[in-house]
Parts: C-alpha cells; sequence; structure tokens
C-alpha cells in the first residue's frame, strides 16, 4: 500500500480506470453469458444464480472504484484535472453498470420459467442473443483501442438494432399467443434493448461531445 | 489544456528534478540571507522587536498568525530556522512560535471546507474533516506547551539530538559542503542588495526581505513542480489509503506532504475526498497527522543548510512536538479520535448556524491572534 507511492506504473490513473471499466464490460459479458444460457434451455439454476449475483456484486464494486478514482484523479490534480475525461467516465460507468444489470434481468425471465428455445422464433431470438453478447465484446475492444472509427460504425449498427427490439416488443403486444410467451418476449427485448442502448451509451462517449451523452438511444427526431 | 499541463509537457521529469534541486538550494539561500540579515542589524534593533514574542503566548500567536498570513508553515518554520539561526531568537522563545505555526497551517484546509458551505451534507463532512486538524493541533498544544514550559522535554531531547547530529555543542555551528555552498550562494545573492544601499540598517533589512522574498518563491515553486513530479504517485497511493486506516494513512500523509512541501496541499486534497464521501472522516485522519509530520522536512531541510546546532535542535523540535502529538493521541482508543469528535461536534453547530463557521475561522486564525499579541 505505502509502496504505492514508490513503485512507477506503466498507466496513468485514467488509463486504470479504462481498465477497471473493460473489466467491468467483461463481467457484463460473463452475466449475460449465464443468464442467456439459463433463458435459452438450460433454466435456472443454484450456480448459475450465484454466479450471475457474485459477478454483479464485481461490477458493482468497479463503478465504486471507478468513482472513488475519478474524485481521487479531481482532488489531486485540481484545476490541472482534464474535466470531460472525467464527466465521460463518471457518466458511461453507469451504462456499464447497467448492461451487467439487464443481463441479470435476464436471468430473472429463466427464474420465472420462460424458455426461449420453444416457439417458431426461435431462431431469430438466438441470432439476437449471439448478436448483443458480440456488441458486448465488441464495446469492450472498442473501448480499449479507442478506435474512433469502429466506433461510429458500431453506433450505427446497434441504433438498427434498437429499432428491431421495438418491433420485436410491439409484435409481441399484438401477438394473439399465449401470454406468457409475449410477455418473456417482449421482456426479453426490453433488456436487449436497453443492454444495447447502455453500450451505444459508452461507445458514443468516444465521440460524441460531453453535453450530448446519454442521448444516441434515444429515437433520431429527439436527440439533441 | 491548462498552461501547467502545457508545462508538464514541455519541461521532461529529469529537467524537473534538477530544477527542483536548484529550487532547494535557492531556498537555502534565502534562509542563508534572512540569517545573515537579522545578524546584521545587530543587537540594539533586533532586541526590541523580538521582546515582543519573548512571552510563550505571544509567540504562540505570532506562530500562528505569520502562518495564516503567508499560507504556509513550511515558510514560517523556515523563518524561524533562519531567525534561530542568527541567534536572534533562541531555541526556548522559538518552540511557541513553532507550535503556532503548526496550527496556522490548518487555516488553508479550513478556508478549503467553506466553500461546501452552499451543500448542507457536503458542508458537514468537509468542515469536520478541515477542522479535526485544527483540533488535533489545539489538543497538541494544550499539552505540550505547559509541559514543555515547565520541563523543557522536546528542547532537551531536540537539544541532545542535534548535538548528536551536528557533532557540536548547543549554540556551536556544524560544517558541510551544503553549508559552504549555500554561504557562497547567498554572499553572491547579497551583492544585489548591496548596488542599493550600504546603509548599515537599511542594507541589512534589505538582506533579510530579499531572503524571506526567496524562501517563499522557491517553496511555492518547489511544490508546484513537486506536485507535477508525483502527481501519478499522490493519486495512486492516496487511492489505496482511501479505504484505510492508521499507520498506512499516516505514511501516505507523511509522504506526500514530504513530496510536496505542503502539509495544506495534502489536507486540501483530503477536503473535497471527504465532502464528496469518498474518503471517511476516520480514515482521512491518519493521513492529517502523518501530513503534520511530513511539514516538519522543510525546517530541517533549512537547518542543515544554516549549519546552526540550534538551527537543527528547533527543527528536530517541531519534528518532535509533531511526532510527540501523534503518540500521545492516537494509539490510546479512548483518545484516539478526540480531535475528530471536537470537530464532529463544531461541525454539527455550525451547520445550523453557519456563520459561527465563519465566526471561527475569523476568530481562532486571525482576531485572536491579534488580540493576544497586543495583550501578552
Amino acid at each position: 500500500m505505502v509502496l504505492a507511492f514508490f513503485r512507477s506504473s506503466d498507466h496513468t490513473p485514467i488509463e486504470e480506470v479504462e481498465a477497471i471499466l473493460v473489466g467491468m464490460l467483461q463481467n457484463a459479458a460473463i452475466v449475460y453469458d449465464t443468464a442467456t444460457e439459463a433463458v435459452f434451455g438450460a433454466g435456472k439454476s443454484k450456480e448459475a444464480r450465484k454466479k450471475v449475483r457474485r459477478t454483479d456484486k464485481q461490477i458493482d464494486r468497479g463503478q465504486e472504484e471507478v468513482r472513488q478514482k475519478l474524485m481521487v484523479h479531481g482532488a489531486v490534480r485540481g484545476p490541472d484535472t482534464y474535466l470531460p475525461i472525467v464527466l465521460a467516465y463518471m457518466s458511461v460507468v453507469k451504462d456499464v453498470e447497467r448492461v451487467g444489470d439487464y443481463a441479470k434481468n435476464l436471468y430473472d425471465l429463466a427464474r420465472y420459467g420462460a424458455d426461449l428455445t420453444e416457439g417458431p422464433d426461435a431462431d431469430v431470438l438466438a441470432e439476437h442473443r449471439e448478436l448483443v453478447g458480440d456488441f458486448i465484446a465488441e464495446a469492450s475492444e472498442i473501448f480499449e483501442s479507442s478506435d474512433i472509427d469502429a466506433a461510429q460504425a458500431f453506433c450505427e449498427r446497434v441504433d438498427e438494432f434498437t429499432s428491431v427490439c421495438d418491433a420485436a416488443v410491439r409484435e409481441a403486444h399484438a401477438s394473439q399467443g399465449a401470454a406468457s410467451d409475449a410477455v418473456a418476449r417482449a421482456l426479453f427485448y426490453r433488456f436487449m434493448k436497453r443492454i444495447a442502448a447502455h453500450l451505444l451509451n459508452l461507445v458514443s462517449s468516444m465521440i460524441l461531445p460531453i453535453d450530448q451523452l446519454d442521448y444516441y438511444d434515444e429515437p433520431a427526431e429527439d436527440r439533441s | 489544456m491548462t498552461d501547467q499541463q502545457q508545462d508538464a509537457r514541455r519541461l521532461p521529469s529529469w529537467a524537473r528534478a534538477v530544477l527542483v534541486v536548484a529550487l532547494l538550494y535557492l531556498f537555502l539561500v534565502g534562509v542563508k540571507m534572512l540569517e545573515g540579515g537579522i545578524k546584521g542589524l545587530g543587537a540594539e534593533y533586533t532586541d526590541a522587536v523580538f521582546a515582543a514574542v519573548s512571552s510563550p503566548i505571544a509567540g504562540l500567536l505570532a506562530g500562528i498568525l505569520a502562518t495564516v498570513l503567508v499560507q504556509s508553515s513550511s515558510v514560517s518554520t523556515s523563518t524561524i530556522v533562519g531567525l534561530v539561526a542568527s541567534g536572534v531568537v533562541s531555541v526556548e522563545t522559538a518552540i511557541p512560535m513553532i507550535m503556532g505555526a503548526n496550527i496556522g497551517t490548518t487555516v488553508t484546509n479550513t478556508l478549503v471546507a467553506l466553500t461546501h458551505v452552499r451543500r448542507s451534507a457536503e458542508f458537514s463532512r468537509s468542515f469536520a474533516a478541515a477542522t479535526m486538524h485544527d483540533f488535533f493541533n489545539f489538543f497538541a498544544v494544550a499539552v505540550f506547551l505547559p509541559l514543555e514550559l515547565a520541563t523543557g522535554f522536546l528542547s532537551r531531547s531536540a537539544t541532545a539530538l542535534a548535538e548528536l547530529l551536528g557533532g557540536s555543542a548547543s549554540g556551536g555551528t556544524f560544517d558541510s559542503p551544503i553549508k559552504a555552498a549555500v554561504k557562497w550562494g547567498a554572499g553572491l545573492v547579497e551583492e544585489v542588495p548591496a548596488l542599493i544601499t550600504d546603509h548599515p540598517v537599511a542594507f541589512p533589512i534589505l538582506v533579510a526581505i530579499t531572503g524571506i522574498g526567496l524562501i517563499f518563491v522557491a517553496l511555492s515553486s518547489i511544490t508546484r513542480n513537486m506536485r507535477l513530479l508525483v502527481v501519478e504517485r499522490i493519486e495512486r497511493s492516496l487511492n489505496e489509503a482511501l479505504a484505510r486506516s492508521g499507520v498506512v494513512g499516516m505514511v501516505v500523509g507523511a509522504l506526500v506532504t514530504i513530496s510536496v512541501q505542503s502539509s495544506s496541499i495534502t489536507t486540501s486534497i483530503l477536503i473535497p475526498l471527504c465532502a464528496a464521501g469518498v474518503l471517511a472522516l476516520r480514515n482521512a485522519y491518519p493521513i492529517t497527522l502523518g501530513a503534520n509530520v511530513g511539514t516538519t522536512i522543510t525546517a530541517l531541510i533549512a537547518a542543515v543548510g544554516a549549519g546552526s546546532v540550534d538551527a537543527l535542535t528547533i527543527a528536530i523540535t517541531h519534528t518532535l512536538f509533531n511526532l510527540a502529538g501523534i503518540l500521545l493521541i492516537y494509539p490510546i482508543p479512548r483518545f484516539r479520535y478526540l480531535p475528530v469528535r471536537a470537530a464532529e461536534a463544531l461541525t454539527s453547530v455550525a451547520q445550523e448556524r453557519k456563520w459561527l463557521a465563519f465566526a471561527y475561522v475569523v476568530g481562532a486564525f486571525f482576531g485572536l491572534p491579534v488580540l493576544g499579541i497586543i495583550l501578552f
């Protein structure tokens, strides 16, 4: 602990914050994979529930750590603090934490007994499950590499996907099948949309001005 | 990007480190010039001036006021070291002044805490964090000043240590390459006031003022440059110390303060952290105590440059006083959080009546010292 003062580091404190954010995303991916496995056939289990809760707590701890580190950064550097990055990370850490939360909510569907491997739309659901899993991994890579072009392309793709989710919720609402299936699908797409939207907020923070963060997931006509 | 960030980019770390060494040298030259200037005035002038602080209470209050006015105990304690080195102020007279400097330095973080006055919860946490430092120093002075006056335990211990380190008896001097180098530099800078006047009184006054100016400029530049040099280390060690209390916090507080040569910087960093609730009051407390000890390094450096056993004695007294304060209050669980509890009590009153917080600062750090100096 005291040795931290004498130890030199290859990473700046802000890079350490970025590493925590990436770690939180990796944990969110674990929660997502575990939750979707449960809702896509594996069903609820004590082990899966424990894993989801434990990993989600790690994500929460990551969020606290990021906020603390940013606060220390500002306090130590005073007027030399590069404020935009502190404000942006203070904002996006909440998005990353929410990715974990919504992934955890997906597990709740399995707890209620939903199984999305049944029904005529099973293939589409599985495809979307995989797509969002890829989004989480991709967001982590883009954020880590600070690749602006990839960020722009990612935002456009995820933006399109959120429209797909909206359409799927409308379809579930209009469906004439069993209520439990409709509710499961509506919630599934609701959670998928929120996960995608929070990933969008994270990645768009690399390209958007600080005052326009958090609006990318709104319908195009409501932005800015 | 701010000017300081641009500065930090322009100057490589090694060059900044060399700059800090040069500034340290300039600081020691300043102390030497102050000492030389005061000596040059002669006893007929200095006796009258320093008779004013011969009473321990007046000395204590003068120490508080001087430190509040320059907003730096490093400057005031280095000045005191210079005065002791000149022989004009005795070690016994300087001890209450040093204790006063310890109290005076806490005004900076208390002023920082007042900036949170509009947000009640933040104000409560930040004002308590700032005033626990005040109360620790009040308690330490309340215990050790009478004890020192009655027994001389601090000065005697410090004298023994200084004689051991300096290799000479009290009142004597010790030689070192640093001292010789500083003497040469001071002689060189004294040529400047000599160009302005050779009046027997004006010249030494000008030399002393130049010395104080050099101390002030050098110390503030050292603080600024060291902060840029070690900012990441400070950040990293504070991050590690956030959730810990006790010795770790003290060592971190001392290290940060030694590196930036300013306890005000360390304690002022803690205020927004406490205000935001990121740092608990009881975890900030040991860091503050560590800063109290760390700040004594400046006077020690000044004393080594001055090469006087008495100067070294007063600098060591400063360190011993702060260490003794920790040893008296911290190890006994019943006493440990007395300053924290006192700060919390004051804060709960000040939270109800905000004007009391302002009255406390003005009264404790300006009003009482001025009144006391007039009376004593």
